[in-house]
């Protein structure tokens, strides 16, 4: 099987709390801040900050792994082999968003995995997904949860405005992966 | 009929305004419209229901796409009969008529950066009229972007001018595929206007 779809009987949308801990959160944190990020400010489309290349193998690595458990179609079965494609982190201060027509297109069936990378809780601050236009998987900010959604063409996905009255900003892992 | 202030009338003198203004054509208006219009206005806008809009976009309150009540349809014939004349004659611009809803921006509502360009919809200017507030806003201004475009995409945005949603103030501005702008975040009281396009 090669196929997401043909993976899992049902499309995945779920949150997994506590994927990683706050130290560890912190060192990531810490090792994204010594990498760079570059501002992204085409506003009509998002305002954030980016590290385009985490170089997280490891807890790339861990996360598709975790992934794979958890959709695993029955409990004794093999859990499925994922690929990662790529992984960004983004940062999204007081003002920032990123809009749904800045979303990547997934023109097949992907996986998409957000891990919540953040300090405290920021509140509004979340992930949304859509389907025809409705809101079907809403990711609120929950620093160490992974969220896991199966996507493909009929998904859209946002990061929601983060207020000015917040102090904080919300640090994001954004994966894509493949069966 | 709405009665205008007297802001109107020095229509050169707006028409400079309007050719002159950066990053895209529009025109700051203060005090708009007649005191006694105001009040009036106000207690039109008072009756009529809003409703919670949220999207990526967006989040704000606002009244219905179409006017529930006869007096908000008469009110919204008689702003296009006023308005519309006098802002062909200032900008130029091939316009008949107008539509307009009431909005109601609390603290933590926005209006992220667009344009109200869309194929289809004919929208020639576009506007925003404050309103006075019980609860003076702090934040809510409308913020234009300086664009610039390649293959039909905007490759750079940059900040260029911010407009305070100031009571009796209307704003008027061109629709186009690089007249990007906003409503900043409403961090705290009450933000009340109306807002519409004026149409060929």
């Amino acid at each position: 099987m090669t196929d997401l779809g043909a993976l899992f009987a049902a499309r995945a949308a779920l949150v997994v709390p506590a994927a990683i801990g706050p130290a560890a959160a912190a060192e990531v944190r810490a090792r994204l801040e010594r990498r760079g990020y570059t501002r992204y400010a085409l506003v009509d489309r998002g305002s954030y900050d980016v590290v385009a290349e985490p170089d997280e193998p490891a807890l790339c690595a861990a996360l598709a792994a975790l992934a794979a458990d958890r959709l695993r179609p029955t409990p004794t079965a093999a859990p499925p082999p994922l690929a990662v494609i790529d992984a960004r982190a983004v940062r999204l201060g007081p003002g920032d968003f990123v809009l749904a027509h800045h979303d990547r297109v997934h023109d097949d069936h992907q996986l998409e995995l957000v891990l919540d990378l953040s300090a405290a809780p920021i509140a509004g601050a979340e992930v949304h997904y859509r389907r025809g236009g409705q809101l079907y998987h809403r990711v609120a900010a929950a620093p160490g949860a992974l969220s896991i959604v199966e996507r493909d063409g009929g998904v859209t996905c946002h990061h929601t405005y983060v207020s000015r009255r917040q102090a904080d900003a919300v640090v994001r892992l954004v994966l894509r992966l493949r069966a | 009929m709405l009665r205008l202030g007297a802001a109107w009338d020095d229509e050169p003198a707006l028409a400079a305004a309007w050719r002159a203004a950066r990053p895209f054509p529009h025109l700051v208006i203060d005090g708009a419209l007649a005191e006694a219009a105001v009040a009036e206005l106000l207690a039109v806008v008072d009756e009529e229901p809003v409703w919670p809009y949220e999207a990526d976009l967006f989040a704000f309150e606002a009244t219905a796409p179409a006017p529930t009540t006869a007096e908000l349809r008469a009110l919204v014939a008689a702003w296009s009969a006023a308005l519309t004349p006098r802002l062909a004659r200032i900008t130029g611009a091939a316009i008949g008529r107008a539509d307009l809803r009431a909005y109601a921006y609390r603290p933590g509502h926005y209006l992220l950066p667009h344009t109200d360009h869309q194929a289809g919809l004919d929208r020639v200017l576009a506007f925003a009229y404050y309103l006075p507030s019980p609860e003076p806003p702090r934040g809510g201004e409308l913020e234009l972007y300086r664009c610039e475009v390649a293959a039909d995409e905007l490759v750079v945005t940059a900040p260029a001018a911010m407009i305070a949603p100031a009571p009796n103030r209307l704003v008027v501005f061109a629709v186009g595929a690089a007249s990007l702008h906003q409503v900043r975040e409403v961090e705290d009281g009450l933000r009340l206007s109306l807002a519409g396009w004026f149409y060929p």
